[in-house]
């Protein structure tokens, strides 16, 4: 090692090493142009010249170049350096007066003005690029050429360089912006960028890159396909310049052995690649674009930014046509299923587009049925009509051209409304993708001896929809079918539950609990803080300085030590910051880095290792927050450094020891509801081993399932409800309440209390609703005044009643959407059509002769359902479209009835004898909803649904904890879906009872007994109703406070802000800490 | 440094959608004026408005509560309860002599960082043009 | 034991809290042979200057304890209150107007040449007649609470404080014990039924709150959940006395805040605005919300010119 002083300070380096480095490395700034830490030192800009003595010889040198010697004292910022500096500045200055770097150090050094004429010379001869290209890249595609004043850099002979490999490292290496590729491959070859597939190849992105800015951790990785080190041993640049050293270019894929007792598949999808449309012109018409790529083009991370961007000549478009059913019910070049998705997606990005739309958007959507089916989407798609004003075409697109001007796109229709070809022109064309199994699935299935579907999809079988058809293997999201969020994740749920009752005897036997040492009481101390700041490489201390910030914090009152580290979260460091609460007793640790979102966590639990409470820290974020987003400003990012860690220090000094609460759980569940899904949740808690309580208020189990004759799929319920009414009987862990309702509940997550109205007190830990839905009771088309008017139901029950005489109707006439997609209940029943369809052809199957007409308004044969849908057309059943405004009618004559509906297709009434008139009622919910929301202090929506806690993330919780839902009291669903849904249930609830107790968040509301004196404003507006109202006695009067439920309490904070008395707050977010932060913001640094 | 007028703006963010929505623009290394001062809280249903009003009044050029898109609050609704205070707020810096564009409300999500950096590229400018607070101390 | 001295004075108030002295009912008579009144305008002839108007400067004799009612609005008021300090060991400001401006702190909503126009020039019915300026002592620029005058030691409020308040005071500073107000609201005191806050219109107060006579308190429901503004949550309790009662609450009217904030530094107006607009009313609703939340209390600096529109 060496030993030298630069500007006072004594340095340490090893031998080799150059002056700049060894100042850099100890946050001595020394100005530069022409240096790079990957590249070897070349002297050529000059401006790092420093002064050097030894000895009592004193002289100038570039430190770039001048290795460190023994005893050498430098100056770097000396009167002789300043002046040579400067005149070498106004040099380069005069020679590309518009370069931006070259600007930005002049101006730091002061001059304003040229004393010489300026030339346009542009490049600066730093040599970055030759270096780059010879040493890094191997290949010397360029080099200098000439002498003296005609000095240049150039590729061989001044012609373009045949060897260069368009890599661009020149280009992104010049500190004046001054090389292109161009200049050094010629015009002929371009660079072709790596498209970024997160973003649907819409952007680009380095062959290291983080896959997508969200990610956490949002680690780098090394594409081993475009990096030119791993494919030609060059560059090795990222190397050089990570100074965590965490760059391995060894590192390969392993492979591991893993025991497990079951398996989740979960594989995904893929897009359907709709280049093989060739009609539709997608990857030869710029502007035709799948819906995924729109997707990125609308998100706010995207590569637009969230604007509206057309591809060809980056205009906003003003006109774009959506066509759905791309690669989905096509039986030619696609696949002949329904992707379920498409429609409501599509209405989706509508919308968000004409939000995102500044001058207002024109947007069409071609489809053939709209299948909104979801839970509230048939509602959104009339929003989608009526207040956004999207245009709904129903036709099959037949073809797009392309204008070759404009890049404009023809589409080539038949008009629903004029029964004629049209041809329209739209700036831009989104193809509705539909899903295809995952690449690869095949091979997947193979190696598992899973069987597939004819689709290519996880076979499974309609009364066991997570479990693929083998023992301890389940499936969950659309690998099982194509289908939207809450669904995937209702499944996932599910298949969590059958795993877990499989392997309910394993539980826990893999958890290692980590041990602290004894915590020290900090309780009455005086804040000793100690401050750790974060280089983060150059990532922080590239802008901000940090010796600086540390230099400040030392004269903030109540801090103890402060340090700067080049990488904070390192292991090291970790154990330094140990050390020093030791050393320096230390009660409150602050760290200014990064984010608390990610790295909270690391350092509560190190301070937590050195005997303190981890709530007494605070993070100050002056990465993400101030030098990543101030990078030319290093002055403004250090003054701000200096105020966030001014401010993080101010709220550590309140900082209070908190300790999480623990809620014992009450290891049982109560089951509402003794339906399918009621009985499928119960059986699915009691496999895993909890005591359940399901009670029913009928007097025997079953609910709607008892009048599902048979299923589409072939399946026989009756079956399945012997089994499962069987299976309940069977198990000792199910307590059944037969007859029975719930009066009365109290109490909250982990410890509810339920009085049944038999007088029976129950204590449970979580609730499972699943009180179903009821067959909507028609009032139209003579229902109940004419014996031959029907609903789906009562046909199915004559179909398989051998006494009804089925067989002498010979002709059925089925209307659809009866008490759906009305004013009064907007939404979709999603399971009518796919039972329309299964009695017509049950019909046809026992007389082929049987007419039968169903007239509907979209056909909803989501998903696989589809191929129904196409064997009732083959087998000869009769669908006719009406309007909504344009019903058909239905009216009595001798024999039997006549309905009259107009064909739209041949714009002409018609009317059908029907023997038979069948309504496909929709569901309604269950009437009782309304009590027991109210029992259970949950939401219903306007249509009388239970309200999930998220649409799309938690489509089975409710907002309150320990609280879930199951089957039709959701929405309306088929019988796979309910038995996911119920699993699902069953799922969620093993989360809470599968825990002896619970760890809540320590930083909840708190009351000030001090303060509080029960007004009561709080309470109301609690999300969460965590908060009530108590009187206590108090010198024989009556008091009021209120109290907060733990268990309920998220810490939201709306209680605080809404007190007019500081009588309640949320633990490590006092008033008081705010408005310390507040204070220290507003002082100004001295 | 130049005598350019430098404004001070403080930001309450909610930990779930604007702070994160800041980050991003870190990440993104999307650039924006260097006076945000940021307050991570939990929820923009936490802030006083106490808080606004002291900042304010005590010489804060700016202040901003940022939250989730309505319908998206981590805490079901209370980024609601913060555009209910937010009227008060507004009606009460009337009182004080406190131009209504020193306080903003915004709904930034974790995923617009773009926005976040608009936001507070706007607010900056905003103040700017309308100089210190009255109230602030030399 | 030697009776303590006392100097009473008023300022800009209306001498309810005067009345209130008297108030005190017995426990006058325990503590009256205690006290010795030196200085008590309001029933004693004592002249500043001297019976003859001998003296050049205003004078107040020595005593051991001042008593002050009023806020200070002129420059005579001023004066007073600097020799009141000076010659007083301990200084009590009596009542809303002295400790918080009170009443007459609702002057600085305007600028004293606003209020002088409008006094003598724009009042309808009153002939328009020039600012007097000769032989009347000159306003000050707003109406000041003792306290930012001079240093107090011990404040009462209240419109007007209560005989309670002032004996306790009184009796804890001949017994040498330390004197505190609570800092709890008067919901605290409240004894009205809270259910559900949700409001989302206010009603007029001349409109008469929900109740059957002879109904105990404790079953009628909250004012302000029936839609009166009230100012309970933001303002002292105490006003009740010994029979926790509240007093307006006890007259089936909501509170006006005359007790002022609950601590130092709190800020009722902005406090109430909270609380009112995160139980859903929408803050438009309140009318003149900077006069009605400030109405005891607009001096310190917490009603200024042009609030509350002009």
């Amino acid at each position: 090692m060496i030993t030298l002083i630069i500007n006072d300070k004594q340095i340490e380096v090893e031998e080799g090493t150059k002056i700049l480095e060894a100042a850099q490395r100890s946050g001595i700034k020394i100005p530069t142009l022409c240096s790079h830490k990957a590249l070897s030192p070349y002297g050529a800009c000059r401006l790092c010249l420093v002064e050097i003595t030894k000895g009592n010889q004193t002289w100038t040198a570039s430190s770039c170049t001048y290795p460190a010697e023994e005893g050498l004292v430098i100056k770097t910022h000396s009167q002789r350096v300043i002046k040579a500096r400067r005149i070498l500045l106004e040099l380069l200055l005069t020679r590309y007066p518009d370069s931006i770097e070259i600007q930005k150090l002049a101006k730091e050094m002061g001059i304003t003005k040229l004393r010489l004429k300026p030339k346009d010379m542009s490049c600066i001869l730093c040599g970055l690029c030759v270096r780059m290209c010879n040493e890094r890249m191997g290949i010397s595609a360029m080099g200098f050429i000439n002498r003296g004043a005609n000095r240049m850099v150039s590729p061989p002979f001044g012609k373009q360089s045949d060897i260069c490999h368009l890599c661009g490292a020149c280009v992104s290496i010049c500190p004046t912006k001054r090389i292109t590729i161009e200049d050094v491959s010629g015009a002929k070859r371009k660079p072709i960028p790596i498209p970024s597939k997160f973003d649907e190849e819409l952007g680009s992105r380095s062959p290291i890159h983080i896959f997508y800015p969200q990610g956490v951790p949002s680690w780098p990785v090394i594409d081993h396909n475009s990096c030119v080190h791993l494919l030609k041993g060059k560059c090795g640049i990222c190397e050089v310049v990570c100074q965590a050293k965490a760059i391995d270019y060894e590192q390969e894929e392993k492979k591991m052995d893993i025991d497990v007792g079951a398996v989740i598949l979960a594989p995904g999808y893929d897009k359907f690649e709709p280049k093989i449309m060739g009609e539709y012109g997608y990857s030869q018409y710029q502007n035709v674009i799948t819906s995924l790529q729109f997707e990125r083009i609308l998100s706010a991370s995207g590569p637009y930014g969230g604007h509206l961007h057309r591809l060809s000549d980056d205009h906003e478009p003003k006109k774009i046509a959506w066509i759905q059913c791309v690669g989905s019910r096509d039986m030619n070049k696609g696949n002949s299923y329904c992707s379920s998705v498409c429609c409501t997606y599509a209405v989706k990005e509508a919308i968000i587009a004409k939000e995102h739309s500044a001058g207002g958007l024109d947007a069409t959507i071609f489809f053939m049925d709209m299948r909104t089916f979801g839970k509230g989407f048939e509602e959104y798609y009339n929003r989608a009509k009526d207040e956004y004003g999207v245009r709904f075409v129903r036709s099959r697109v037949a073809q797009i051209k392309e204008v070759e001007e404009t890049k404009n796109l023809i589409l080539r229709y038949e008009d629903d409304k004029e029964n004629k070809i049209k041809e329209e022109e739209f700036d831009m064309v989104v193809l509705s993708v539909g899903m295809i199994p995952k690449k690869g699935t095949k091979e997947l299935a193979g190696r598992l001896g899973i069987e597939l579907n004819e689709y290519g999809f996880c076979q499974t079988d309609e009364f066991a929809p997570v479990a693929a058809r083998k023992e301890g293997i389940y499936v969950a999201g659309v690998f099982e079918s194509p289908k939207d969020i809450p669904e995937t994740v209702m499944q996932a749920s599910g298949a969590a539950a059958r795993v877990g009752g499989l392997l309910a005897s394993a539980r826990g036997t893999l958890i290692t609990k980590k041990e602290y040492p004894p915590e020290i009481d900090v309780v009455g101390q005086e804040p000793r803080i100690g401050v750790f700041i974060c280089h983060c490489g150059i990532n922080i201390a590239g802008v901000v300085d940090v010796p600086s910030v540390v230099e400040y914090v030392k004269t903030l009152p109540d801090v103890i030590h402060a340090e700067n580290k080049l990488y904070t979260c390192s292991s090291d460091t970790q154990q330094t910051i140990m050390e020093r609460i030791k050393e320096h007793k230390l009660n409150r640790v602050v760290v200014a880095a990064c984010t608390p979102r990610t790295h909270e966590p690391l350092f509560r639990n190190t301070i937590r290792q050195a005997g303190l409470n981890p709530y007494l820290f605070e993070m100050a974020n002056i990465r993400d927050q101030c030098s990543w987003v101030h990078i030319n400003e290093p002055e403004k990012a250090t003054k701000k450094a200096k105020d966030l860690v001014r401010m993080a220090i101010a709220k550590a000094r309140l900082l209070e020891p908190l300790y999480p609460n623990t809620i014992k759980v009450n290891q049982s569940a109560l089951v509402i509801g003794g339906g399918l899904a009621g009985m499928q949740s119960a059986l699915d808690l009691s496999a895993q081993g909890f005591q359940v309580h399901l009670v029913e208020k009928e007097t025997e189990l079953g609910g709607n399932l008892r009048k599902i004759q048979y299923l589409l799929g072939g399946g026989y319920p009756k079956q399945l409800l012997e089994g499962l009414i069987e299976n309940v009987a069977q198990s000792k862990k199910i307590n059944l309440y037969l007859n029975t309702f719930v009066s009365k509940v109290d109490g909250s997550l982990g410890n509810f209390t339920s009085t049944l109205n038999s007088g029976i007190e129950i204590e449970h830990g979580i609730i499972i609703v699943a009180t179903g839905a009821d067959e909507y009771t028609p009032t139209e088309y003579l229902y109940g005044r004419n014996e031959r008017v029907v609903t789906q139901l009562e046909l199915e029950e004559q179909l398989v009643n051998p006494k009804s005489k089925i067989e002498n109707r010979k002709s059925v006439v089925m209307i659809q959407c009866i008490g759906s997609r009305e004013p009064d209940r907007p939404y979709c029943s999603r399971i009518c059509c796919s039972e329309a369809i299964k009695n017509a052809l049950k019909l046809k199957e026992i007389n082929p002769k049987h007419e039968v007409y169903v007239l509907y308004r979209d056909v909803r044969t989501y998903g696989f359902k589809e191929e129904y849908y196409r064997q009732a057309r083959e087998a000869g059943v009769i669908f006719i479209r009406y309007k909504e405004d344009e019903k058909p009618e239905v009216c009595t004559q001798e024999n039997g009835l006549i309905v009259k509906v107009k064909d739209l297709l041949l714009g002409q009434e018609l009317l059908i004898d029907a023997d038979l008139v069948v309504l496909s009622a929709g569901m309604v919910a269950n009437p009782g909803n309304k009590d027991l929301a109210q029992l259970l202090k949950v939401p219903v929506n306007q249509n009388g649904f239970f309200l999930e806690a998220h649409i799309k993330l938690k489509p089975i919780d409710f907002a309150t904890d320990g609280i879930y839902m199951a089957g039709l009291a959701h929405c309306p669903k088929d019988v796979s879906e309910s038995i996911s849904q119920a699993s699902g249930a069953a799922g969620r609830a093993a989360t809470v009872l599968s825990k002896d107790e619970l760890e809540i968040e320590a930083a909840l509301s708190f009351v000030v007994d001090a303060n509080c004196d029960g007004c009561a404003y709080c309470v109301d507006p609690c999300p969460y109703q965590a908060i009530t109202l108590v009187e206590y006695e108090k010198d024989g009067v009556i008091k009021k406070t209120v109290k907060v439920d733990e268990a309920k309490c998220k810490g939201c904070g709306v209680c605080m802000a809404t007190c007019p008395k500081k009588g309640i707050y949320v633990r490590h977010f006092k008033p008081e800490m705010l408005s310390a932060m507040v204070e220290a913001a507003l002082q100004p640094v001295v | 440094m130049s005598n350019e007028f430098e404004p001070l703006i403080l930001a309450f963010c909610c930990n779930w959608c604007s702070y994160t929505g800041a980050d991003l623009a870190g990440v993104s290394r999307l650039q924006y004026p260097a006076n945000i001062r940021i307050i991570r809280v939990m929820c923009s249903g936490m802030v006083h408005p106490n808080l606004v009003v002291d900042a304010l009044t005590k010489g804060a050029d700016g202040v901003l509560i940022c939250g989730c898109h309505i319908g998206d609050c981590h805490y079901l609704e209370g980024n609601k309860k913060a555009e209910s205070r937010a009227d008060a707020i507004n009606l009460m810096l009337e009182d004080f002599g406190i131009e209504p564009e020193r306080f903003r409300l915004e709904w930034i999500s974790a995923s617009e960082g773009p926005k976040f950096a608009k936001v507070m590229q706007e607010m900056t400018e905003t103040i700017k043009q309308l100089g210190q607070s009255p109230f602030r101390k030399l | 034991m030697m009776a303590v001295k006392i100097a009473e004075e008023w300022l800009a108030t209306c001498g309810g809290c005067e009345v209130t002295l008297l108030d005190v009912g017995e426990p006058l008579l325990d503590l009256l042979p205690k006290l010795e009144f030196v200085h008590i305008p309001v029933i004693m002839d004592h002249k500043y200057y001297g019976q003859t108007g001998e003296r050049e400067k205003l004078e107040i004799p020595e005593a051991d304890v001042g008593l002050i009612s009023g806020s200070v609005r002129n420059e005579e008021n001023r004066h007073i209150v600097e020799e009141m300090r000076k010659k007083c060991k301990t200084l009590i400001t009596v009542g809303a107007c002295a400790t918080y401006g009170g009443i007459p702190g609702m002057n600085n909503i305007f600028t004293v040449d606003e209020i002088t126009k409008l006094v003598y020039q724009d009042t309808p019915g009153t002939d328009e007649a020039q600012t007097p300026t000769q032989e009347i002592p000159a306003l000050e620029e707003r109406v000041y609470a003792v306290s930012e005058v001079v240093n107090v030691d011990i404040k009462l409020p209240g419109c007007p404080t209560t005989p309670e308040l002032l004996v306790s005071a009184l009796t804890c500073l001949l017994e040498g014990k330390e004197f505190k107000l609570t800092e709890r609201s008067v919901c605290d005191e409240c004894p009205t039924k809270r259910e559900k806050k949700a409001v989302t219109t206010i009603k007029r107060p001349l409109e008469s709150v929900e109740f059957t006579p002879g109904q105990p308190l404790s079953e009628v429901r909250c004012f302000m959940e029936q839609g009166f503004l009230c100012q309970g949550p933001a303002t002292m309790s105490g006003c009740g006395g010994s029979e926790k009662v509240p007093r307006c609450i006890k007259a089936y009217m909501s509170c006006r805040g005359c007790f002022g904030p609950i601590r130092e530094g709190a800020n009722p107006m902005v406090d109430m605005m909270g609380a009112l607009s995160s139980i859903g009313l929408n803050p438009r609703e309140i009318m003149d919300r900077a006069v009605t939340f400030n109405r005891f209390i607009g001096a310190q600096g917490r009603l200024r010119p042009g609030m509350g529109g002009r």
